[in-house]
């Protein structure tokens, strides 16, 4: 299988939204939103359940329309990059026509995409050729992501939208389906997937977006996402009047909350940190430093973020 | 297009159930009506005999059940489940989606007329000219878009359970107003005043003025022109909408 697309496509900018807003009633679903992917690019758009995750995919499909702001595929508006066979998609709540088989499905996805690849090899792509003579209604969940992930990759496009592509999955098949995944961004896709698993972001992504309320929190790689929401938990007591705006001040700290005489903190490098406490004279009692996990930094980020708003 | 036209054919001659309603079932109601018949008894005002007259009915009742069942329901199926966004990240044009099911609706209604005229002509002797026969078979089919851009607008307009009950509302209001059942001629007055305006009436009057040899009335073709505009234009008009909210 060849790449792609030649030289070019590594110049252009594969997905632009410029102060994207979406509001059903009084809910932003995405709010004033800019981001750019380029192209080449394996990207995870992580967040909670009603972060905006879905409306963000429709308005990069084009099945949505912004109330105001731009959004750009290769260039051109999303139903233009559809058509030139750019964009294949996996929605989260994309159906299947029924009564026909998985082969049959696939066979007219590929009829449809203006440069397709050969259905053998989609079929094997997506691990369905066992299930190519099943009627897709008799199918499991995990099945059925399958042969969905098979109609977004039924021809050669340039880039791969997936939302929650793992949903229903246990987690075997949910590791066998990250490695479908990897193969399609090794073959120079840009692959851009929603889910609000961590590891899943950590496992495939090489850069990862972090949506809550419609709003980007974090863009970085995973390893960054973990720093920039403190990556390690510092707590301890203090004795006498506690001086805030001295312990604000640490470097690397990112969150700071003084409960009592308990002081608990978050900093990307504890160890700069707990000196820097020392060397404000002060003497920590309890003191304990624990590791954050992804899930956790995740949990903080988007706390930090609420605690900001209200 | 043509990949989902002929997808949408396979499907639609697979699903059994659907093939014995809209293909074997006006023929067998065509026999329990005009059975018993003798073929001299003639339908009041029309010079027709009675299994004549019906099978023009059950033919364009045939073509009904097929262009306004399957696909309301269907439609009303694939735009909850999302299969029609999913149409909607492919080359297919916009409209390729509901012209691929009045094709795969076209396919069935054909047969089903067909039968009708087969049975009608070997068990109960009806005997018309090469013309008529043939353009019967036209005027029936082509007559069926109608009621085909009426189960697109009903595919759009409903949703979840409330599809099945409307439609079928929709489907025996037509029939029995139309007199696709019974000759209108057996109806009271008012009523049959009434039915002159109904599409599928006037559907069936196109059939059997070709089967009297007559020019078609004038009234029939308005009747079915305004309302094939106004189906088609609310079943546009609906699918835009349904477009918007996605
Ligand atoms: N069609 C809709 N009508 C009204 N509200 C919606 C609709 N779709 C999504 N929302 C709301 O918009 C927000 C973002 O939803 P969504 O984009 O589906 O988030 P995610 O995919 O991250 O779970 C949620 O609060 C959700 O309830
Ligand atoms: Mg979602």
């Amino acid at each position: 299988m060849t790449k792609t697309t030649g030289a070019p496509a590594r110049q252009e900018v594969a997905v632009a939204f410029d102060r994207v807003s979406k509001t059903y009633g009084n809910v932003h679903a995405v709010d004033r939103l800019s981001l750019t992917l380029h192209p080449g690019e394996t990207v995870a758009l992580l967040g909670p359940n009603g972060a905006g995750k879905s409306t963000t995919l429709d308005l990069l499909l084009g099945l949505r329309q912004p109330d105001s702001g731009t959004v750009q595929v290769f260039g051109t508006g999303p139903r233009e990059a559809i058509v030139a066979g750019r964009v294949g998609a996996m929605l989260q709540s994309g159906g299947l026509m029924d009564e026909v088989t998985v082969a049959e499905l696939v066979t007219l996805a590929c009829a449809l995409h203006p440069r397709p690849h050969p259905v053998s090899d989609v079929l094997a792509r997506a691990g369905v050729t066992p299930i190519a003579d099943r009627k897709v209604n008799k199918l499991s969940g995990g099945q059925e992501q399958r042969v969905r992930f098979a109609l977004a990759t039924a021809g050669d496009s340039d880039l791969i939208v997936l939302d929650e592509p793992t949903t229903g999955m246990d987690v075997t098949a949910r590791q066998a389906f990250w490695a479908t995944m990897r193969d399609q961004a090794d073959q120079g896709r840009t692959v851009l997937f929603a889910t609000h698993y961590l590891e899943e972001a950590d496992a495939i992504a090489d850069r990862v977006l972090v949506l809550h309320r419609g709003r980007l929190l974090a863009d970085g790689t995973a390893a960054e996402i973990k720093a920039k929401a403190g990556a390690r938990r510092v707590s301890f007591d203090l004795e006498g009047a506690i001086d805030e705006p001295a312990l604000r001040a640490l470097p690397f700290l990112t969150a700071l909350t003084v409960s009592g005489q308990t002081v608990r903190m978050q900093s990307t490098d504890a160890d700069a940190t707990v000196h820097a406490l020392y060397g404000l004279g002060l003497y920590p009692r309890n003191l304990e430093v624990a590791g954050l996990g992804l899930e956790q930094a995740f949990v903080a980020l988007t706390a930090a973020e609420e605690a900001k708003q209200s | 297009m043509n990949s989902l036209i002929r997808l949408e054919l396979v499907r639609a001659l697979r699903n059994r159930k659907f093939l014995f309603f809209s293909v074997i079932y006006p023929s067998v109601l065509f026999l329990l009506i005009a059975g018993s018949a003798d073929d001299t008894t003639k339908v009041d005002g029309t010079g027709l005999t009675l299994p004549t007259y019906m099978m023009v009915s059950m033919a364009s009742f045939g073509a009904l059940t097929a262009v306004l069942m399957g696909n309301s329901e269907r439609i009303a199926k694939e735009r909850e489940n999302g299969w029609v966004r999913q149409l909607r990240l492919t080359t297919l044009p916009g409209r390729g989606y509901v012209l691929a099911k009045t094709a795969g609706a076209a396919v069935v209604s054909l047969p089903s007329i067909v039968v009708v005229f087969a049975v009608a002509a070997t068990v109960k002797n009806v005997r018309l000219d090469a013309w008529q026969w043939l353009a019967l078979t036209g005027a029936i089919w082509v007559g069926s878009l109608v009621f085909a851009a009426l189960g697109v607008a009903l595919g759009y307009l409903a949703s979840g359970d409330a599809v099945r009950p409307i439609t079928m509302i929709v489907y025996f209001g037509l029939s029995i107003l139309g007199g696709l059942w019974m000759p209108t001629t057996t109806f009271p007055q008012w009523l049959q005043d009434m039915a002159k305006w109904v599409p599928t009436h006037a559907y069936a009057a196109l059939g059997q003025s070709i089967e009297q040899s007559q020019a078609p009335h004038a009234r029939d073709i308005v009747v079915l022109a305004v309302f094939f505009a106004l189906f088609t234009g609310g079943a546009a008009w609906l699918y835009r909408k349904d477009t918007l909210k996605a």
